[in-house]
C-alpha cells in the first residue's frame, strides 16, 4: 500500500517534471484532481479513433457548458464588428513534439495548404468565404494572427469552436519536408515512390489528416496524443506534455495519463460496457440499454446516468418538397397537407411505447432549455387531432377513398407515402410502424422501405425519394449567436429540400431555386443573421425563422429530449451527473473538459 | 502421379484468374463507390465531410478511372505481391491483413484440431456400438450441432461465459493484453477466449465428420476381411484398427483439404458476432464500404486457400486411391 | 455327334417357342415401390415427414392459425412475457384460459413489470372472429382458430418491443422461411441436374469447362458472394421481389454439389447397355437423360434435395442477421432472430429467442427425412 503510494508519487512527480505547459497557460477552475491512470473506452471501429480529438476538445476557442465561446488554445481574441478577428497565441506554447507553436503554423496553412492548388484544388474551405470572398490573413508577429473580411462574419468563432472545426493551423515544421515548395526534390520524390502514391500532394494529405488519427508522428495540440501505429485493435493515447491547460494549483493537465481505446463490434459494446469493460461510455449505448446497464452497476463498479440529448427531434419526417413526382410534389408543397400529416401522428403513444414517456413531444424545433424557446413553436400543429387532420385533407380535395380506407390522389393512385430510410438500429422502423398505424386513421398510407445509405442519399438528391426519416435539428439548444443555417434551404443534405439546397451550395449551377415564399423568406433571414449588427437583431432573426418553420411544418418532428445513457466508472471523478450529450456544439463530452476527469485510486 | 499433380497445378492458374475477375466485378456491383458510402455515413452521423476534399480524394484513390483500369492496377499489383491500398484504413492492405492473419490461422487451426479430436472418437464409438444409448445420444448432439443457427449459439455462449466465468465479452483475449507482448497470462487468456468460437464453429463440422466416419466405418466393418480377422481370433481393437479404420480414413482425409477454407470463410459470421480480430469482420466491413482493394485482396486470398485446399485433398486422394489418378478425376 | 467333345449340358427346352403364350410370371406383388416400403420402416423419417407436412400446410392457412395479425400492436403490453394457459381456476376445471396481466413501469430501471392477476381468468375463444386480415393478400377475413377473450390478451410466446405477439409473427414467418428453402432448392436442383447432366452425358470439352466453372464457384467463400449479390439487387424492387431475389441467389450458389453428383453418375451410366441401346435406337439426348438415366437415382436426388433445404433456411437466417436478407416489415424467422440478437433479449426478454426453435425443428426434420430417404433409396450404400 505504501509502496503503491510511493510509486504513484514518483510517477506524478515525473509527469509533472516532464510536462511543459506554455508560459501563459490556461488555468482551469473547478475541483482539482490527481494525475495518473488509464481511461478505458470502447470504439466500434478503428476509424472511431477520430473521436478522441473530439473528446479532448482542444480548440482555438471553445464552447463552455452554457454555450458561450471563450478562448482556449488562444490566449485571447479581439473581435471588431464581427469583421476583424485578432488571435493572440500563448507565449511558449509548444506542439506535442516540443517544437514551438507560432503564427508560422497559421501562415503555413493559409498560404501553403489552403491556397496551394495541388493540395486544395477547390481553394480554401468554403466556410471561410463570405459571399465568395476570401478573408485577408495577416501575420502580425510571432504570436498574433489577424483574419478580416469586408463584412460581418459572425459564424467564425463557431467554426473554430466546433467539434470538427475548420483547422486554420498546421505543424509547419513537420509538414514542410513533404511540401514541394520546401522539400528537397529528390528526397520528396523518393518518399513519394516509397509510399506508392501518385504525387507529393497525396502524400502530404495522407500524413496531414488531423481529424483521422492515423499518423502517430503528426504533432498535435490535443491533450492526448496517439501512440499506436495503425492497424491495431487497441489504440493508446498518451498525455501531451506540452498541453496548454493547468489546474488551479498549477498541476499540468490532463489528469489522465492515458486513454486506451479498444475496438469492438458495435453490437457488443452495450454488453461489454455492462460487464464493466469501459470506464466511460455513451456513444454506442442506446436508450433501451439502460435496464441492462443499470443491473450491472453494483457488480461492476460503475454508475449509469441519463444525460439530455439536444436534437430538435430525435427523429423527424422529411417530406421532399423537391421530389420529381408531380402529384406528390404538389401535395408536399401545400402547407395544409404537411400540417395534416403532423396532426395525424399520435406522439404520446410513441413517447410511451418507445421512450417510457420521458421524451418531449412536439415539433422539430428548439428545446425548452434554449433561450429561443417558445411553447407555441413546439406545440403548434403537433397535437394528435385526427379530425382536424381529416378536415384539412378533405379541404385539399383528397376525399375519395379506396376500399381499404386509404384516400386517393387526384390521379387515382393510393395516397400511400413510401418512406425510405437507412438506419440499422431499428429505431426508425419502430417509429414508422407507429406512425403508419396512426396515419391509417386519417386515411394516409405509409410504406417503409430500407435502403443502403449511399443509395438513399443519391435518391434524395435526385428527387426520387418522397419522404425520409432522419435526425431532427442537430442543435435544439441554440442561442442567438449560433448560426440558423439549418433552418434555411442552404444544404443539399437537408432532406426536405435537397434540390433547393443544392442550388444554394453550387451557387445556381445545379438544383432548383426555391419558389415558395416562406422558404425564400428563410433564405433572406439567414443572410440577415450574418449581416445583423447586434445580438438582439440576431435573436429576432432567429425567432422569425423559427416561427416560419413552425407554421410551415417543413419537417415533421416527433419527440425530442430522449435521454442518453452514460456509463461512468465509480473511480472516474469530475464527470457531471446531469449534462447535455450533443455533437455540435458539445463535442459529446468535450465541453465538460475531459482533461479534468481523473481516476481515483482503488 | 507427377503428371496428375502437374496437370492439377496448371489447372489452378486459369481458375484463379477467372476468380479474380469475378471478385472484382462483384465488389463493384453495388452502386456507388467507397467515397459515396463514406461520405453518406459521415453525413448520417451529423459529421459532415469536407466537400472540397471529395474530388481530390476521388482522384487520389484512382476512383475516377475506368473499371478495367482499376482492375489491372490491382491485379498487376497482386502478381508482384503488392496487395493494394485500403481507402478506409489509409494503409497498405498487407499491413492490415498481416496483423489479422495470424489470429485467423490460430482460430482455424484450433477449430480443426477440435473437430478432428472430437469427431474421430465419436465416429468410431458410434460405429462400433450401434443402437446403444451412446450412439443415440451422440447422434442427437451432432444433429443439434447441425441444426442450431451458429451465430445464435455463439451469442448465447458469449453471455453465458461472461456471466458464469467472468470471461470478457468478445475478442480473443482480455482487453488488457491486446497489443501487448506475448506472455503466459496472455496465452491463458487467449485459450480461454478460444473456447466459444471453436465450439461454435466446430459444432457443425464435427457432427458431419463424425457421421461420415461412422457411415464409412460401417461399410468397412461389413466386409468379409473383417469377418475373417475376427474369425482368426484377433482382439476387437486390432480388428478395428488393422483394416477398416485405415480404409475408412480415405474419405476422411479427402475432406481435410476442404476443411481449412470452409472454416476460414464459414467462421466469418461467427467472428463478426463475437467481435474476433480475424479476417471475417475485416472482409465484411470492406465489402460494405466498397474498399475495393482490401476486399479484393482478401477474397483472392480466401479463394487461393480454397483452391489449394482442393488441390491438396485431390492429391491426397490420388495418393491413397490409385483409381483416382488412373482415371484422372475425383469421383466424389 | 459322337466325334464332338463332351458338349455342355443344355438347359434350353427343345419345345417350340410360341410368342402368343405369355411365359413370364405375372407380377402379383403390390405396386408399392420398394423404397417407400423401406422408408415406412424408418420411423424417425416418417415422423419428420409428418411434422414437415404439418408445417407446410400451416403456411397455407397461417392467417387463420395465428391469434393476431403479424403487425398488430399492443402499446400496453410491450415486452410482455409468455402467458401460460391454465385449465384449473380456484380448484375447478374450466375451459382453457389465461390470466389478465397488469403492467407497471419501474422508473428507476426503466423496466416494465408484468404481474398476473389471478382473480381474473380470461377464457379463450375458438373458431372466432379476431384481427382482420387479407387472406393471401386477396380475400378479407377475420376468422381465427383461437382468439383471446374480448378485451383480453393471448400472448403464448410473449411480445416484442412494439407489443406484437411473437407466436403470430412466428406463424407468418414460417410462410416466408419455409418457402425460401423450397424455392431455392428447386432452382439449385434444376440447374444442377441440367448442367451436371449435360456435362456427364457429353463429356469432353464441355465437361472440362463445366468442371472448371464448378471449381471456381466452389472456391468462392459464401459470405462475400451473398453480401455482394444482395447489395446489388435493384433498389427499386418491392420487398417481395427482394425475397425472390434472395432465394434465387441462394439457389444459384448451391447447384454445384448436385451437378457433381449427377455428373459422376451420368459418367458411369453412360457406359451402360441400356443407354447404348437407347442411343442406337435414335432417342434424343434429352429423352435419354430424363427417361432412362435420371430415374436410376431419382431417390438419391430427392434425398440430397431434402438435405439441402436446411442449408437454405439457415442461410436465410444468416443473411437476415447480417442485415442483407429480408428486413422489416417482412416477417421471417431470420428477421425475428435478428431482432432478438442483442443483450437486451438474452438477459431481459429471453422469449424473443424462441424463433430459433422452429428453425432447429425444421432443420432436424429435413435431416432425418433426408437420411431416411437416402437409406430407403439404396439400402446397400
Amino acid at each position: 500500500m505504501i509502496r503503491r503510494a510511493a510509486c504513484a508519487a514518483v510517477l506524478l512527480l515525473a509527469a509533472v517534471a516532464r510536462a511543459e505547459p506554455p508560459l501563459q497557460p490556461a488555468v482551469e477552475d473547478g475541483l482539482p484532481g490527481r494525475p495518473g491512470g488509464t481511461l478505458r473506452v470502447l470504439i466500434a471501429s478503428a476509424r472511431e479513433t477520430r473521436l478522441i480529438p473530439i473528446f479532448g476538445y482542444a480548440r482555438l476557442v471553445a464552447y463552455r457548458p452554457d454555450f458561450t465561446i471563450v478562448p482556449d488554445i488562444l490566449l485571447s481574441i479581439d473581435v471588431e464588428a464581427d469583421r476583424v478577428y485578432t488571435l493572440h497565441l500563448r507565449q511558449g506554447h509548444k506542439w506535442s513534439d516540443g517544437a514551438p507553436f507560432t503564427s508560422e503554423d497559421f501562415r503555413y496553412w493559409w498560404e501553403d495548404v489552403a491556397l496551394n492548388p495541388d493540395l486544395s484544388p477547390a481553394g480554401p474551405p468554403s466556410e471561410l468565404l463570405r459571399d465568395g470572398e476570401r478573408p485577408r490573413v495577416e501575420i502580425l508577429d510571432e504570436e498574433t494572427v489577424r483574419y478580416s473580411w469586408p463584412g460581418p462574419m459572425p459564424g467564425f468563432l463557431a467554426m473554430l469552436a466546433g467539434p470538427t472545426p475548420v483547422v486554420i493551423y498546421r505543424p509547419a515544421h513537420y509538414l514542410k519536408p513533404f511540401h514541394a515548395k520546401y522539400a528537397d526534390p529528390e528526397r520528396l520524390a523518393a518518399l513519394v515512390a516509397a509510399q506508392h502514391v501518385r504525387n507529393w500532394a497525396v502524400l502530404h494529405n495522407r500524413l496531414d489528416n488531423p481529424a483521422a488519427e492515423t499518423n502517430p508522428d503528426l504533432p498535435t495540440l490535443d491533450p492526448w496524443v496517439l501512440k499506436t501505429r495503425p492497424p491495431a485493435e487497441r489504440f493508446e493515447f498518451e498525455r501531451n506534455p506540452y498541453y496548454h491547460r493547468v489546474d488551479r494549483a498549477g498541476v499540468p493537465l490532463p489528469y489522465l495519463d492515458r486513454i486506451a481505446a479498444l475496438v469492438a463490434d458495435a453490437k457488443l459494446i452495450p454488453a461489454k460496457t455492462g460487464a464493466g469493460e469501459a470506464d466511460l461510455a455513451a456513444r454506442n449505448l442506446r436508450f433501451d440499454n439502460y435496464t441492462v446497464l443499470k443491473a450491472g452497476e453494483a457488480l461492476h463498479h460503475y454508475r449509469v446516468r441519463l444525460w439530455q440529448t439536444a436534437y430538435g427531434s430525435q427523429q423527424a419526417l422529411y417530406p421532399n418538397l423537391t421530389c420529381s413526382d408531380p402529384a406528390w410534389r404538389a401535395l408536399f408543397r401545400d402547407a395544409r397537407f404537411r400540417r395534416a400529416l403532423s396532426l395525424g401522428i399520435d406522439r404520446h403513444e410513441i413517447n410511451k411505447a418507445l421512450y417510457f414517456g420521458l421524451a418531449v413531444e412536439g415539433q422539430n424545433t428548439m428545446l425548452p432549455a434554449s433561450p429561443l424557446y417558445e411553447r407555441g413553436l413546439r406545440t403548434d400543429w403537433a397535437g394528435y387531432d385526427p379530425e382536424a387532420a381529416g378536415a384539412l385533407l378533405d379541404a385539399i380535395g383528397l376525399r375519395a377513398r379506396s376500399d381499404d380506407g386509404i384516400r386517393l390522389l387526384p390521379d387515382g393512385r393510393r395516397l400511400q407515402i413510401v418512406v425510405e430510410y437507412a438506419g440499422q438500429s431499428g429505431e426508425e422502423s419502430d417509429l414508422l410502424e407507429l406512425i403508419r398505424d396512426s396515419w391509417r386513421g386519417i386515411g394516409v398510407g405509409l410504406f417503409a422501405k430500407p435502403y443502403q445509405i449511399a443509395v438513399l442519399h443519391n435518391r434524395l438528391f435526385a428527387g426520387e425519394t418522397l419522404m425520409t426519416i432522419d435526425r431532427g435539428l442537430e442543435n435544439g439548444l441554440a442561442t442567438a449567436s449560433m448560426s440558423p443555417q439549418a433552418l434555411a434551404p442552404l444544404r443539399q443534405e437537408d432532406w426536405q429540400w435537397p434540390r433547393w439546397g443544392q442550388y444554394a451550395e453550387t451557387h445556381g449551377i445545379s438544383g432548383e431555386a426555391p419558389d415558395l415564399a416562406p422558404a425564400r423568406a428563410l433564405l433572406d433571414l439567414a443572410r440577415g443573421w450574418t449581416d445583423a449588427g447586434s445580438l438582439e437583431e440576431r435573436a429576432s432573426v432567429w425567432r422569425r425563422m423559427l416561427r416560419i418553420a413552425a407554421d410551415e411544418v417543413y419537417t415533421i418532428g416527433l419527440v425530442a429530449g430522449v435521454p442518453q445513457p452514460v456509463v461512468i466508472a465509480d473511480r472516474l471523478r469530475n464527470v457531471p451527473d446531469q449534462a447535455v450529450y450533443n455533437f455540435d456544439p458539445g463535442a459529446y463530452f468535450g465541453i465538460y473538459k475531459p482533461d479534468r476527469f481523473w481516476l481515483a485510486p482503488d | 502421379m507427377l503428371n496428375y499433380a502437374i496437370r492439377r497445378v496448371l489447372a489452378m492458374i486459369p481458375t484463379l484468374f477467372a476468380i479474380s475477375i469475378i471478385v472484382f466485378a462483384i465488389i463493384r456491383l453495388p452502386p456507388g463507390d467507397y467515397l459515396t458510402t463514406a461520405i453518406a455515413e459521415l453525413e448520417a452521423q451529423g459529421e459532415g465531410a469536407d466537400p472540397q476534399k471529395i474530388a481530390f480524394l476521388r482522384q487520389a484513390y484512382g476512383l475516377d478511372q475506368p473499371a478495367w483500369r482499376q482492375y489491372l492496377d490491382w491485379a498487376g499489383g497482386l502478381l508482384h505481391g503488392d496487395l493494394g491500398y485500403s481507402f478506409a484504413y489509409n494503409l497498405p492492405v498487407g499491413a492490415i491483413i498481416g496483423d489479422r492473419l495470424g489470429l485467423t490461422v490460430l482460430v482455424s487451426a484450433a477449430t480443426i484440431l477440435f473437430t478432428w479430436a472430437v469427431a474421430f472418437p465419436i465416429g468410431v464409438y458410434t460405429a462400433t456400438h450401434r443402437h446403444r444409448i451412446g450412439d443415440y445420444l451422440f447422434n442427437l448432439l451432432g444433429l443439434i450441432g447441425l441444426a442450431v443457427p451458429n451465430f445464435l449459439a455463439a451469442l448465447i455462449l458469449l453471455y453465458a461465459a461472461n456471466a458464469w466465468f467472468g470471461l470478457s465479452i468478445g475478442g480473443l483475449m482480455d482487453d488488457r493484453f491486446v497489443g501487448q507482448d506475448w506472455s503466459l497470462a496472455k496465452l491463458g487468456s487467449v485459450m480461454a477466449h478460444l473456447c466459444v468460437p471453436v465450439i461454435v464453429i466446430g459444432m457443425a463440422g464435427t457432427a458431419g465428420l463424425a457421421r461420415r466416419l461412422r457411415a464409412n466405418l460401417l461399410d468397412e466393418l461389413d466386409k468379409p476381411a473383417v469377418a475373417a480377422a475376427r474369425a482368426k481370433g484377433l482382439s476387437p481393437l486390432t480388428v478395428l484398427i488393422k483394416y477398416p479404420l485405415r480404409a475408412a480414413l480415405n474419405p476422411f482425409i479427402a475432406d481435410l483439404g476442404m476443411l481449412l477454407p470452409q472454416i476460414v470463410s464459414g467462421s466469418a459470421i461467427i467472428s463478426v458476432v463475437l467481435s474476433l480480430p480475424t479476417t471475417g469482420p475485416l472482409l465484411l466491413d470492406a465489402l460494405r464500404s466498397q474498399d475495393t482493394q482490401l476486399a479484393g485482396s482478401l477474397l483472392m486470398f480466401l479463394a487461393f486457400l480454397t483452391v489449394i485446399g482442393t488441390l491438396l485433398s485431390d492429391l491426397a486422394l490420388a495418393v491413397l486411391d490409385p483409381r483416382i489418378r488412373l482415371t484422372g478425376g475425383a469421383d466424389r | 455327334m459322337s466325334d464332338e467333345p463332351d458338349a455342355l449340358p443344355h438347359f434350353v427346352s427343345t419345345e417350340p417357342w410360341l410368342p402368343s403364350e405369355p411365359t413370364a410370371p405375372v407380377r402379383t406383388r403390390s405396386r408399392i415401390p420398394g423404397w417407400w416400403a423401406r422408408l415406412r420402416r424408418h420411423r424417425l423419417a416418417v415422423l419428420s415427414g409428418a411434422i414437415l407436412l404439418a408445417l407446410y400446410l400451416s403456411t397455407l392457412v397461417c392467417e387463420v392459425l395465428a391469434p393476431y395479425a403479424p403487425d398488430s400492436r399492443h402499446s400496453d403490453f410491450i415486452h410482455a412475457p409468455p402467458q401460460a394457459v391454465h385449465l384449473l381456476h380456484a380448484g375447478r376445471v374450466v375451459s382453457p384460459f389465461v390470466y389478465d396481466t397488469d403492467e407497471s413501469l419501474e422508473m428507476s430501471t426503466l423496466q416494465r413489470i408484468y404481474t398476473e392477476d389471478r382473480t381474473r381468468p380470461e377464457p379463450l375463444r375458438f373458431f372466432c372472429h379476431g384481427d382482420r386480415y387479407r387472406f393471401w393478400s386477396l380475400i378479407d377475413g377475420d376468422f381465427h382458430l383461437i382468439c383471446p377473450a374480448p378485451g383480453g390478451t393471448l400472448f403464448l410466446l410473449g411480445t416484442d418491443r412494439l407489443g406484437r405477439d411473437l407466436l403470430s409473427r412466428l406463424i407468418y414467418g414460417a410462410r416466408v422461411s419455409l418457402t425460401i428453402g423450397l424455392l431455392g432448392v428447386a432452382l439449385s436442383f434444376t440447374l444442377g441436374i441440367a448442367i451436371g447432366g449435360f456435362a456427364g452425358y457429353y463429356g469432353g470439352w464441355f465437361d472440362f469447362l463445366i468442371q472448371r466453372a464448378i471449381e471456381i464457384i466452389r472456391s468462392f467463400p459464401e459470405l462475400p458472394l451473398w453480401l455482394a449479390l444482395s447489395a446489388a439487387l435493384p433498389v427499386s424492387w418491392s420487398p417481395l421481389l427482394v425475397y425472390f431475389g434472395i432465394t434465387m441467389i441462394l439457389g444459384l450458389l448451391d447447384w454445384t454439389g448436385h451437378a457433381r453428383a449427377v455428373r459422376s453418375k451420368f459418367l458411369a451410366l453412360r457406359e451402360e447397355d441400356f443407354v447404348r441401346a437407347a442411343m442406337l435406337i435414335g432417342a434424343s439426348p434429352a429423352r435419354i437423360m430424363v427417361r432412362h438415366m435420371l430415374p436410376n437415382f431419382a431417390s438419391h436426388l430427392i434425398a440430397s434435395a431434402a438435405l439441402a433445404v436446411p442449408g437454405m433456411i439457415l442461410g436465410e437466417t444468416a443473411l437476415s442477421f447480417l442485415g442483407l436478407g429480408l428486413r422489416a416489415p417482412i416477417v421471417s424467422w431470420g428477421v425475428l432472430l435478428n431482432e432478438a440478437l442483442n443483450i437486451n433479449a438474452v438477459v431481459l426478454y429471453p422469449w424473443l429467442l424462441l424463433p430459433a426453435v422452429p428453425v432447429i425443428v425444421t432443420v432436424l426434420a429435413f435431416n432425418f427425412l433426408g437420411d431416411g430417404l437416402r437409406d430407403a433409396a439404396d439400402p446397400n450404400a
